[in-house]
């Protein structure tokens, strides 16, 4: 009798589901005179030259961080990577981590990623539709198909804007989920009219006889920053130190990568599978060393109206401290 | 009277104490990812009854329905006809067991390449998975039709489409349904797979967006439903299972009696 | 119909046909793109698919992700028989446990595996963790469901003696159960890995844990169009490799066992 209810229990032990619990360890400092390891998650594309520049530079390792990038596929694993511990710090666009915060996860964003250049008909990424196409202006997306690479995200709350801009109902505009590098195919075929790409789908577009109608980071705020640094807020409240060295290495880099455009261009080569004659020809982001604020402001005002945002988010609680 | 009982007890019994279980343990859980049992029955209720059954659910179920009916009808007669005639179950079979073992989430990209984003692609996907177990059970149950019975429909001159439905479709149809209902379980899966890639609808769509969204509870409901639907197919299934094999199921009891 | 077998050919002629068929295949599949049969940027041919695989083998990156993947499903399949196994021996031989049980099996198998995946992301990111909670999760049910039949597969009388000798129950795994129960665990062993193997891909495609579907991901998602076709031949043949090494270690293994070898029909 005893035998077979150690055997019941042993086996109800067994069944019950093996969910283990993730301990969010904050990383402990290293042992003296060594260097603190630090795994960032980034994506591996244009915005996070800077990262990789510096890390090149050397400006981590003469802060003492020892610092390996990992690519993910998106902002939805980063952050469960930084929560997690996976990651010290993550690269997201700031809608996710709008998002994020308004469901009250405790982030923090610690420096700025990458801004819009802020010039219309000149940046990063733009609105985009066929070359023989009768759309001239946003205004005419009412009632058509635009591909954007994540829905409920920064790509649709930035088209919407330019929708708006020009006059348009953004609400009549039907949005497709599609990854970038199916996006030409499918303005070819008919099967979107129009189309929100990045470098350097942007430039491939173009090539293939794509026209721009809008620039849409432009259309949402001026010199919008896309993107941040950020990083868990318990990392925050105990490795403030961490924090600081890696937020002024970030700087650097940043400011770095922003006034050698060539060497940035390089390094862009190394980590994804742009070639040199390609990365000659796309436009660049800009990188400012400080998180535009009122952009911040603008965009959340945005995605708001458009439904995205349930609430207002609480910036203050979500920047660093100026 | 206490046999119903006492039979009723064993089957709910352990679900409905997991369920207690799992009720108290969560209930003050703070834990951003795993959030209280009732608050995830609450947003259940909340999120999928109402429009979104309609727009993001039935969307799902159809597809889903379409995927596996063509999945049937391509692999029963693919099967038959591969199965009656052995040179061609042998010059085909390894290209056949390369194609299955090739996991069914992979063709997915290849799949958006030829057939674009829209739902036909989700109804390819799900056909490209689940047409294997099918296809491959019932080239085994037709090359297994017992050579009496056979003869037997030689002598009596049965041929063409009577020797069809009535010696290799029933023959083979116990095999045949241990595919159909392998296929089942993958088409579900792929239906899911299908909305988590380029979709705009769906309930795996709106599972995923709910992940990005970080709205953890909403989500927990998803998953939710996904179960109770594949648990609610699983029985659907056993209960048509039941009724065609009956013939099956009556001559194994048989056997099984003992002498 | 009773032809006298012409001996050793016999086996030749469907190898034959076989290796027949591949080849046929190939080449159709090398002409249709090059005809126009089907667009060529969508679906190389197969000479492409080839010339990139031979370049694939020799990036250290493809050796590897085949190492994540391989490492991924072994550690899954590992758990999963092991729980698998115990749980079904017990829950078989514990008397009523497996009537309690039943309706709490029966409703949590057909939930499908990749419900979970979101939730997998959230707990654990892309780390190997998300990806052995679906690979774990999807096994383990194949497995106990056999080794269950097989546990109550054990034959009456010897049962009866068993309990006249008063064996005590783990005599009673050990010397009844478990022999019959075997050639069931074996067959077990088998699905459990064909579906680890695919689980174990899928998460790596979707999560984007290190791994041949994340390589296959990544092909996808630059438009390497060759070498994500390349990748998922790979794939293929893993699972085809898998298949044939099981069966043949699940044949070595049950050689000697008297012919009870049926996958129960249940095995679903």
């Amino acid at each position: 009798m005893r035998r077979q209810l150690a055997a019941l229990l042993f086996a109800a032990a067994l069944l019950t589901p093996a969910a283990c619990g993730t301990t969010n360890q904050p990383s402990a400092p290293p042992p003296a005179g060594q260097p603190d390891k630090v795994n960032v998650g980034v994506i591996a594309i244009l915005d996070v030259a800077p990262i990789y520049l510096g890390k090149q530079k050397g400006f981590f390792a003469s802060r003492n961080i020892d610092l390996t990038l990992t690519t993910a596929q998106g902002g939805a694993v980063i952050v469960p990577g930084v929560q997690g511990g996976q990651f010290q710090f993550g690269f997201s666009n700031v809608i996710s981590l709008l998002l994020a915060q308004s469901q009250n996860l405790p982030l923090k964003i610690v420096c700025n990623g990458n801004n819009s250049t802020g010039v219309d008909g000149q940046d990063f990424g733009s609105l985009m539709v066929k070359g023989d196409s009768p759309i001239t202006s946003a205004k005419e997306l009412e009632g058509k198909k635009v591909a954007i690479n994540t829905l409920r995200n920064i790509a649709e709350t930035v088209v919407r804007a330019s929708v708006k801009k020009a006059g348009g109902d953004a609400s009549k505009v039907q949005f497709v989920e599609m990854p970038f590098p199916n996006m030409a195919a499918a303005l070819q075929s008919g099967q979107v009219d129009a189309a929100f790409p990045v470098e350097p789908f942007q430039t491939a577009i173009r090539d293939a006889g794509g026209k721009s109608i809008a620039s849409s980071w432009v259309d949402a705020a001026p010199n919008l920053t896309v993107a941040a640094y950020f990083t868990s807020t318990q990392t925050m409240e105990t490795r403030k130190d961490l924090v600081d060295r890696f937020t002024a290495a970030m700087k650097e880099s940043l400011a770095y990568a922003d006034s050698h455009p060539d060497e940035a261009r390089q390094i862009i080569t190394t980590y994804t599978q742009i070639t040199a004659a390609q990365v000659a020809k796309l436009t660049l982001p800009k990188w400012p060393a400080e998180i535009n604020r009122d952009s911040l402001q603008k965009l959340a005002e945005l995605a708001m109206a458009d439904g995205l945002l349930k609430a207002q988010p609480d910036l203050n609680a979500l920047l660093p401290s100026a | 009277m206490s046999g119903a009982f006492r039979r009723a007890g064993l089957v709910l019994g352990l679900p409905v104490v997991l369920f207690v279980v799992w009720w108290f343990a969560s209930y003050d859980s703070k834990d951003f990812y795993r959030p209280p049992l009732h608050k995830i029955l609450e947003a259940f209720r909340d999120t999928w009854f109402g429009e979104r059954m309609v727009q993001d659910v039935l969307p799902s179920l159809i597809r889903l329905g379409i995927g596996y009916a063509a999945a049937l009808a391509v692999g029963v007669t693919l099967g038959v006809a591969i199965g009656s005639a052995r040179w061609l179950r042998a010059l085909l079979e390894p290209v056949l067991e390369f194609l299955r073992a090739i996991p069914p989430p992979v063709l997915v990209p290849i799949v958006i390449l030829l057939a674009g984003i829209e739902d036909r692609m989700k109804v390819i996907v799900i056909v490209s998975g689940a047409v294997w177990p099918v296809l491959l059970n019932t080239v085994e149950g037709v090359r297994a039709v017992d050579e009496v019975l056979a003869d037997t429909c030689r002598s009596y001159r049965i041929r063409g489409l009577a020797r069809l439905r009535h010696l290799v479709l029933r023959s083979a149809s116990p095999q045949i349904m241990t595919g159909a209902r392998q296929a089942l379980a993958i088409a579900i899966i792929l239906m899911v797979i299908s909305e988590m890639f380029a979709a705009n609808n769906g309930l795996g769509f709106l599972v995923v967006q709910f992940q990005r969204s970080f709205q953890v509870t909403e989500m927990w409901s998803g998953v939710l439903l996904l179960g109770l639907i594949g648990v609610a197919l699983s029985l659907a299934f056993r209960f048509v299972d039941r009724r065609v094999l009956r013939w099956y199921y009556g001559l194994r009891a048989v056997e099984r009696q003992p002498k | 119909m009773s032809q006298p077998v012409r001996a050793g050919r016999v086996g030749q002629v469907p190898a034959l046909l076989g290796a027949a068929g591949l080849v046929a295949v190939a080449v159709a599949l090398e002409l249709a793109p090059r005809l126009g049969l089907v667009p060529a940027e969508f679906m190389p041919p197969t000479s492409t698919i080839l010339a990139e695989l031979a370049r694939q083998l020799q990036r250290p990156e493809f050796w590897v992700a085949l190492r994540d993947t391989l490492v991924t499903w072994g550690i899954g399949l590992g758990i999963a028989v092991a729980a698998g196994t115990v749980a079904g021996v017990v829950i078989g031989t514990v008397p009523g446990l497996r009537a309690a049980t039943s309706s709490t099996i029966e409703f949590l198998r057909p939930i499908p595996s990749v419900a979970l995946i979101p939730l997998a992301v959230l707990l654990y990111g892309a780390r190997i963790q998300s990806t052995l909670m679906l690979v774990i999760y999807a096994s383990f049910w194949q497995m106990l469901v056999q080794v269950l039949h097989g546990v109550v597969d054990v034959d009456p009388v010897a049962r009866d003696t068993a309990r006249s000798y008063r064996l005590g129950l783990f005599a009673r795994i050990r010397y009844l159960v478990w022999p019959t129960a075997l050639p069931y665990v074996v067959t077990g062993v088998r699905l459990a890995a064909t579906v680890a193997l695919i689980l174990t891909i899928t998460g790596e495609l979707i999560i984007g844990t290190p791994g041949l579907g994340k390589e296959i991901a990544v092909a996808s998602e630059s438009n390497a169009v060759p070498p994500m076709y390349a990748l998922v031949l790979v794939t293929g043949l893993l699972g085809v490799g898998a298949n044939l090494a099981f069966r043949a270690a699940e044949r070595r293994v049950l050689a000697w066992h008297p012919a009870i070898r049926v996958e129960a029909a249940a095995a679903l």
